[in-house]
């Protein structure tokens, strides 16, 4: 596989440092900074415990837009 | 929903030497995207896929997405016989990966991981900058976004 100018042969991590792919610089323009900014404030433990309650803030709407139909 | 901390806690419990990776590690590293699965990568030693099998087993594994009634036994040979496992359990999805792209097993991915203190347990983690070349390695496009945030997550703890 060749990625970003990076050969990946049988697919261990290697160590080099990976290339700019300007694919990837195109879409950090979008990138809402400023939550990852927040986010690292915050332990690991603290992090996964806003995405858990975002999956059920998420379950909830789907249930209640169900329930409406 | 996937009961992620349950799921960790019961698969570190029974001892499972175990990496995760994807969506969650995203998560514990700072990205502000959800997930809907957990993804381990697990070592495929026999003693550890018999630990494996036993911590899921009471979960009712069954292949994700496979009709019903398929004749799925979930035990260490199964383990053994295969590699990578997306399987829906009583708790939720779990994906089982003996191998990732550019990542390896879990014995080439290990020095690539960090220890985190997350749902009550010391669990292993693949380190950020690994999560970033085996997304990139994949080339998906849905992971474009998630490679952005990662990249900027990477630079904003260089800063």
């Amino acid at each position: 596989v060749l990625v970003g100018g990076v050969r990946y042969d049988r697919g261990t991590v290697k160590d080099e440092p990976l290339p700019k792919d300007p694919v990837i610089e195109a879409y950090k323009k979008d990138v809402d900074v400023t939550l990852l900014i927040e986010n690292l404030k915050r332990t690991p433990q603290e992090r996964l415990d806003r995405m858990i309650s975002m999956l059920r803030l998420t379950e909830e709407m789907q249930r209640a837009m169900k329930a409406r139909r | 929903m996937t009961d992620f901390g349950t799921l960790v806690a019961r698969l570190i419990d029974a001892g499972v030497e175990l990496i995760v990776v994807g969506g969650v590690a995203a998560a514990a590293h700072g990205a502000a995207r959800t997930t809907l699965d957990l993804d381990v990568v697990y070592r495929r030693a026999p003693a550890n896929l018999q630990r494996l099998a036993d911590a899921l087993a009471p979960l009712s594994p069954y292949p994700r997405g496979a009709p019903a009634g398929l004749p799925f036994l979930w035990d260490a040979r199964t383990l053994a016989n295969g590699l990578n496992f997306t399987l829906v359990t009583t708790l939720g999805d779990i994906d089982l990966l003996g191998e990732i792209t550019a990542g390896g097993g879990y014995e080439d991915l290990l020095p690539h991981t960090v220890e985190l203190e997350i749902f009550g347990r010391r669990s292993r983690c693949i380190d950020l900058e690994s999560l970033i070349r085996v997304k990139r390695a994949v080339g998906r496009p849905k992971d474009f976004e998630a490679l952005a945030e990662l990249e900027l997550l990477l630079e904003l703890r260089g800063r």
